[in-house]
């Protein structure tokens, strides 16, 4: 009996110095990963937008679950981005940032997470295959590699992954369209 | 028995000898045979013959550089590798050559020397002379060096030359599709299989198809298969029960669903499934001992083969199939042990 | 058993990669560069050398049927604490290493030095082997990296050293990649060990003129 008070009561003390510890830790830390959490974002935001004025990080639509962040001029809306995804890459997620102007032409896009194999499907996030997408929209291409009769380029060796990012891209601009008015809605736009 | 580990292999007829694994010390009754390792190498080279010349009557000289880079630097590897450890060169069994030609058939013919040469150092190198050198290897050497290649240089592995007449060969040679490939990008886009070019039976057959430059005619590679049965290189239980087993495999599926599946004759023919049963499968060091373990592993590689080529990433999986099913062999040995004689289980 | 020693032979005589073979997981999963191989390998020294000296300081108070759960929750807390770290302060090593960090707690490194040195040495004696362990690691980490990547890439720590006209070699830096390199390295590590070993001198200093002899017997 007394053996067994010992033990739990060294445990409990090694535990309860342990999440002391740890709380500490995490309190400490918490202005830098914050920090460094909104850094990515707004990194990734700049990298798909037009010049804008406003904290595009803050100015934020949420309909039917998508989050729209919205990038002003001079208090009009010039750009609004999106994240999106697709589960058909080779492996795993594929997320991408699409950054648009009012009308739904392309700014720019982004590939946020992707573990596609390494040398092959990661491709997707070189410069020539991203920049493709510049200036596309809905009606001015077809949403579809090149093999599969599109506009977009595929990766020799590796069809499946620009498929998916293509899909994907495809899949938030009609979200983007669909529930322009209410994402735009409350917001002047330039023309 | 005398001791020969302190002499040198060249200079003792004993170990030289010892080394063809032609001499064995056992008790009675003994069997003569004049079959030792370098006249089973030559029957299984002749026996490729065919199904190379067809590779080369369709690709052209690019086919027959393959070869002989394979061939020559699988030679070379073994050749420096054994000087380098100090063991004795046992080159002349011909085994070196074997797994040379070997790998060159399972290589699209426009593969550049480089890579010929890379595939020969991953077989000769890694999968055999790591592993202790002739029969003590466990997995195919002509097929991990293929499958080291493929998984690499996965563009370089999959451009496939179009087959041409010999005497029509052009300096700019197009490319294409291997038949599973199209298929594949068939039911990947359109969901059924009649969108995919050139599902007649009679070209693959022959050989007028894209793909690794050994694998094209089944006809060529059956008919060496055959020599090798009536030579008793090999029995029967391998290539049939593998072949068999992916008949029926996809002759089910295609009676089912006649639309979404290849008829099992094209699947016969088409694709490496030739190559792989008789040539790759029958491996001896790499397959199982008894009859019954030979139909376990064939059957076991038939399944894996099908389920790639269906459902898989890659449109054709006999090499990796094989060599899943190389990892099994000792388990299968282990299971179908015969009891001996008298023996009660 | 003196500091310096304690201190070596992490790096080559008990290597914590290619002789006890031990931690195999951050090895074979985050090797695929020179730099992946760096961070993991520093962050788990850190964490090897904190729970050496916590464990060396509560030795004595902790009863033998509960050290394990100790060792464990100590480990854990650490590697928690470097999580954090890294997660506020280094975020793209942070995103490489990835699952890999909070694995640390399993690794076998660390619980094992905390069970069969910590626990029964000096401080001073386990920091040094801590150290030492450490170190090892992450030069097999780096070595591992640096080849899968020169090979499988084409450049160490990014600086590209082949020409344009290198085609990577894919495989290096997939899975099997992992497994080849680490044997391949096994194997070079214990024949360099077997080449210093007595046993080869006394063998050729015996038998000059028969190499052959020598080589059987190795």
């Amino acid at each position: 009996m007394k053996e067994i008070v010992k033990l739990i009561s060294v445990l409990t003390v090694v535990c309860v110095l342990a999440g002391l510890s740890l709380s500490f830790v995490s309190d400490a830390t918490q202005e830098a990963r914050d920090y460094q959490d909104r850094l990515e974002l707004l990194s990734s935001l700049n990298m798909v937008l037009p010049a804008h004025d406003n904290e595009a990080d803050k100015d934020v639509v949420e309909v039917t679950g998508d989050t729209y962040y919205l990038a002003k001029k001079d208090g009009e809306v010039n750009g609004i981005a999106f994240i999106t995804s697709s589960d058909k890459g080779y492996s795993g997620l594929i997320r991408v940032i699409v950054g648009v102007q009012p009308d739904g032409e392309i700014v720019s896009i982004g590939i946020l997470e992707q573990k596609e194999t390494p040398g092959l499907g990661s491709k997707i996030t070189e410069d020539w295959f991203v920049d493709q997408y510049k200036g596309k929209s809905l009606e001015n291409a077809r949403w579809a590699v090149k093999k599969d009769s599109g506009d977009f380029e595929q990766i020799s060796g590796a069809t499946i992954s620009p498929r998916a990012v293509t899909g994907a891209v495809q899949k938030g601009l009609q979200a983007y369209q669909e529930d322009k008015q209410e994402i735009l809605g409350g917001s002047d736009v330039v023309q | 028995m005398k001791n020969i580990s302190a002499s040198n292999p060249a200079e003792d007829p004993a170990r030289e000898q010892a080394t063809k694994l032609s001499v064995y010390v056992s008790s009675s009754p003994h069997v003569h045979s004049t079959e030792d390792v370098p006249w089973i190498m030559r029957q299984v080279i002749y026996a490729l013959i065919p199904g190379a010349l067809v590779g080369v009557y369709f690709f052209g000289i690019p086919a027959l550089k393959v070869i002989a880079v394979a061939v020559v630097s699988c030679v070379v590897m073994e050749v420096l590798w054994q000087k380098l450890t100090g063991n004795p060169i046992t080159v002349k069994d011909g085994s070196a050559v074997l797994t040379g030609l070997l790998l060159a058939m399972n290589l699209p013919s426009g593969a550049p020397w480089w890579l010929v040469v890379i595939g020969s150092l991953v077989a000769i190198i890694i999968a055999k002379q790591l592993f202790g050198g002739i029969g003590n290897n466990p997995f195919n050497p002509a097929l991990v060096g293929r499958v080291f290649l493929l998984i690499s240089f996965p563009v370089a592995m999959t451009t496939w030359p179009e087959p041409r007449s010999f005497f029509s060969q052009a300096a700019d040679a197009t490319t294409g599709a291997t038949p599973l490939g199209a298929l594949k990008t068939a039911i990947f886009e359109h969901g059924t299989i009649a969108a995919a070019p050139g599902m007649n039976l009679m070209d693959p057959f022959l050989g007028n198809v894209g793909g690794s430059l050994g694998e094209i005619s089944a006809l060529a590679l059956i008919l060496g298969g055959i020599y090798l049965i009536a030579r008793k290189i090999i029995t029967w239980h391998i290539p049939v029960v593998y072949i068999a087993t992916v008949a029926v495999f996809t002759g089910i599926l295609w009676l089912i669903n006649p639309e979404g599946y290849a008829s099992p004759s094209f699947h016969l023919v088409a694709g490496g499934l030739m190559l792989g049963a008789f040539f790759m499968a029958t491996d001896m060091v790499t397959s199982p001992i008894t009859n019954t373990g030979k139909v376990v592993f064939a059957a076991g590689c038939g399944v894996i083969t099908v389920v790639i080529r269906l459902w898989g990433g890659y449109p054709e999986g006999v090499s990796f199939a094989i060599l899943i099913m190389n990892a099994f062999v000792p388990l299968i040995n282990r299971a179908t042990r015969p009891t001996k004689f008298g023996a009660v289980r | 058993m003196s500091f310096n020693k304690e201190l070596i032979k992490g790096i080559w005589k008990e290597n914590p990669v290619f002789i006890l073979v031990l931690g195999m997981c951050p090895v074979l999963a985050v090797t695929t560069s020179a730099i992946n191989g760096l961070g993991m390998g520093v962050a788990t020294t850190f964490v090897l050398i904190c729970s050496n000296i916590v464990v060396s300081i509560i030795r004595s108070y902790v009863p033998d049927r509960v050290r394990i759960p100790v060792f464990i929750v100590v480990i854990a807390s650490f590697v928690t604490i470097v999580d954090l770290t890294m997660s506020g302060y280094f975020r793209g090593l942070y995103h490489a290493l990835g699952l890999f960090i909070p694995l640390i707690v399993v690794n076998c490194i660390i619980l094992g030095r905390a069970e069969a040195f910590a626990s029964k040495k000096s401080i001073p004696l386990s920091i040094a082997d801590a150290v030492g362990m450490g170190a090892g690691f992450t030069l097999a980490l780096v070595m591992l990296g640096g080849v899968r990547e020169i090979f499988g890439n084409g450049t160490i720590f990014d600086f590209s050293i082949f020409g344009s006209g290198f085609e990577p070699v894919l495989v290096m830096i997939l899975p099997p990649g992992a497994f080849l390199t680490l044997g391949v390295l096994t194997g070079v590590f214990s024949a360099i060990e077997k080449y210093r070993s007595k046993e080869w001198r006394k063998y050729v200093s015996q038998d000059l003129g028969k190499t052959a002899v020598v080589r059987e017997r190795l």
